[in-house]
């Protein structure tokens, strides 16, 4: 039989980061966090929605699961702190600057295209957008490399979705973990 | 830990693979040393399960710049803090083969090591009493003359008896993957439970490395260890013929000169380099230990050739080392076997190896093209059925291939190290080689839908080869630099030729033999 979410999160007692809320500081796991509206600390809340929209295209349940979240406390910690797997692709931190001109090309050329944002296409038209993204065919495109863009995207949206205890219970994985991680990421 | 005021015996830069084998042997020999690592101390608690987390124990230093069409990967194969590299890698420990000591005089190309494998099978064979080795000497057909393991193999499972029927069906044969896990209860240390975590470090001591084998023999002996110590110089004395300490800036940007008798230098493969580099004097004007000009030249880093398949059995792929069960060495011995198809060099294959749904060798990142609800039917399969293979392929030196400092510096105003690569064409055409062959095989094993990953590098190694002479090569075959014969270099720096095995048994050796001569 499999866990649910609350069960692995109690189980492991992962998930928590510290937020300011309404004043007060409060400890949420990332998905309650996006649920409960609070603001991204470095994304740029169009940003964090672009991002959240094209990691759950690329990665169905990433948004819920708490990509954009994820990918915002990882730029916003310290280079030694940080678990982005963009750190392996010949990129030098910091990153901010890869994820914003990556996410505003991709809501300029939505906008070029359809006269919308990303995150409003319809699925036929944000598909055909990440197909053009993935293979490098997008003429507008001002960002960084294209295929870099999509592969460190669906490498943050696939972290989120399979990478952690509650991921693995979606695959029916045995975690086995010599020492369970305090928290999902950091 | 005090930094050491007084003069030591021997101060070692760097506490991996071969920092911390010079810290347990020159201490257990009674000399006073004292080790720098420029990142922090990392304990047990710190190798969290996690392939996110496992990402914190990379390199975190100052930013390498890389180049050319191939570059070397460095933040992934790099280590960070007490243990580097040694902490995250997989623990395949297949030793060089007789030719990969003679690649020029046998073939006319690539590079000749000052040593043969003769002159090092005495270390082999004392690094993995050491360390323990787990496998079955008589099943590798492929295997150099040398003892016998002290552990039997690692655990096979479905994974690996199904892509060992298709290496079987084409005529080939699979050996247990000699690995540097315990497979017993070996010198205090644990039994593997191949859980496959081995890239966010092993906590219980089952697979040997820096902190499970060597730091704990060097810190009883009276070794002290200094995390968060930065070099940024070796020090030479006026006439510049011999290595008088090294120049440091601690955590608190304090900079302190450290007095020794000898140097060892094991930073990494592009630290030694860059550390060399920057080391420049009047003596010395183009970097310590550069009268040959080859100070920086023939990196190396093997081409990794990942092939994946999906099998109509299960295979719980997720299940044992990260290493592998099985592995190839079929052609290891002829190198020029596929000249025909313009290739040249050896190969190895790891067999059936740990994956898990994420990180950059999960099953994720094996198919980026998949996405949408075709990637979680993909997913939900894979972790059933998924096979998985990595030939390591060798990689020709080339002089161009090399370290040289950037214009930018670090926090410290240490120039940056870039580094070149570009691999060769025959080292490009054997990774085709063996990408064919490992579809084949896949195939034969009766997968039912086979691909492989773009090439991908795996291991640093050259930049300060040893070779004969100061004409010719940075190191003598002791890793003593020509010029400075009391400054020692240890590490995979030292490797003329790659090979197409894991380094790190190598490593070892070398830092053995090395050993030896300062004892």
């Amino acid at each position: 039989m499999k866990a649910t979410r609350r069960e692995i999160l109690y189980a492991g007692g992962i998930g928590l980061l510290s937020f300011t809320l309404g004043g007060a500081k409060v400890e949420l796991s990332p998905r309650d966090a996006r649920e409960a509206g609070v603001k991204p600390r470095v994304l740029l809340s169009n940003e964090e929605e672009t991002l959240a929209a094209l990691g759950d295209r690329i990665v169905p349940g990433s948004r819920e699961s708490g990509v954009s979240v994820y990918v915002d406390h990882q730029l916003a910690v310290s280079f030694e702190e940080c678990m982005l797997m963009i750190q392996y692709l010949g990129v030098a931190p910091p990153f901010t600057s890869f994820y914003r001109s990556g996410l505003s090309s991709v809501n300029s050329v939505a906008r070029a295209r359809h006269g919308q944002p990303f995150a409003e296409l319809t699925d036929a038209n944000a598909e055909a957008l990440i197909e053009d993204m993935a293979s490098e065919k997008l003429e507008d495109w001002e960002g960084p490399p294209q295929g870099l863009f999509y592969f460190v995207i669906r490498n943050d949206a696939c972290d989120v979705q399979y990478g952690t205890q509650e991921g693995f219970v979606r695959l029916n994985v045995p975690y086995a973990a010599h020492i369970l991680p305090p928290s999902e990421w950091g | 830990m005090t930094l050491p005021r007084e003069k030591v015996d021997v101060v070692i830069v760097g506490s991996g693979a071969a920092g911390a084998h010079f810290a347990a042997r020159l201490s257990q020999a009674g000399q006073r040393v004292a080790v720098l690592e420029a990142g922090p101390e990392i304990k047990t608690e710190q190798m969290v399960s996690s392939m996110l987390w496992a990402r914190r124990l990379k390199w975190k230093g100052a930013p390498v710049l890389e180049t050319g069409p191939e570059p070397v990967g460095y933040v992934f194969n790099a280590g960070w803090g007490v243990g580097g590299a040694s902490i995250h890698h997989y623990a395949v420990w297949p030793r060089m083969h007789e030719n990969d000591f003679r690649v020029r005089s046998l073939y006319g190309r690539g590079l000749d090591w000052p040593i043969s494998y003769a002159d090092l099978r005495p270390y082999y064979d004392r690094v993995q009493k050491e360390c323990g080795i787990s496998g079955d000497a008589k099943a590798e057909v492929w295997r150099p003359a040398g003892e016998p393991y002290p552990m039997g193999p690692v655990a096979s499972a479905n994974q690996g008896r199904i892509v060992g029927k298709g290496f079987e069906s084409l005529g080939m044969k699979v050996a247990p993957l000699p690995m540097a896990i315990a497979t017993r209860t070996y010198d205090g240390r644990p039994s593997c439970i191949w859980d496959g975590w081995c890239d966010a470090g092993c906590p219980t001591g089952a697979l040997s490395n820096a902190l499970s084998v060597h730091w704990p023999k060097a810190l009883a002996a009276g070794a002290t260890l200094h995390p968060n110590t930065q070099v940024v110089r070796v020090l030479t004395e006026s006439k510049g013929t011999r290595a008088s300490g090294v120049e440091v800036v601690t955590a608190k940007g304090e900079r302190v000169r450290i007095m020794a008798d000898a140097v060892v230098l094991a930073a990494n493969t592009i630290q030694n380099a860059r550390i060399l580099l920057a080391s420049e004097s009047s003596h010395h004007p183009h970097g310590l230990g550069n009268a040959s000009g080859t100070l920086g030249q023939f990196v190396t880093s093997h081409l990794a050739a990942p092939i994946f398949g999906l099998h109509p059995d299960k295979t719980n792929p997720w299940f044992g080392a990260f290493g592998g069960q099985f592995l190839n060495q079929e052609h290891y011995d002829q190198k020029e076997k596929f000249s025909g198809q313009g290739a040249f060099g050896s190969y190895q294959w790891m067999i059936a190896q740990a994956v898990k749904p994420n990180g950059l060798l999960g099953i994720a990142p094996s198919r980026p093209d998949i996405r949408g609800a075709a990637l979680k039917r993909f997913m939900e399969r894979s972790t059933e059925h998924m096979i998985t293979m990595t030939g390591v392929v060798e990689d020709l030196p080339i002089a161009e291939n090399r370290v040289t400092l950037s214009q930018q510096k670090d926090a410290w105003g240490v120039p940056l190290a870039t580094v070149q690569h570009a691999s060769s064409p025959e080292s490009l055409a054997l990774w085709k080689v063996a990408v064919d062959e490992g579809l084949r095989v896949f195939r034969a094993a009766g997968a039912d839908d086979v691909w492989n990953a773009p090439k991908a590098p795996m291991h640093i190694m050259g930049g300060t080869i040893m070779g004969k002479g100061a004409g010719d090569s940075v190191a003598n075959r002791y890793g003593a630099v020509h010029e400075v014969p009391n400054l020692v270099l240890g590490g995979a720096s030292l490797f003329p030729t790659s090979g197409g095995v894991n380094p790190t048994f190598t490593i070892h050796a070398l830092a053995s033999m090395a050993c030896d001569q300062l004892t």
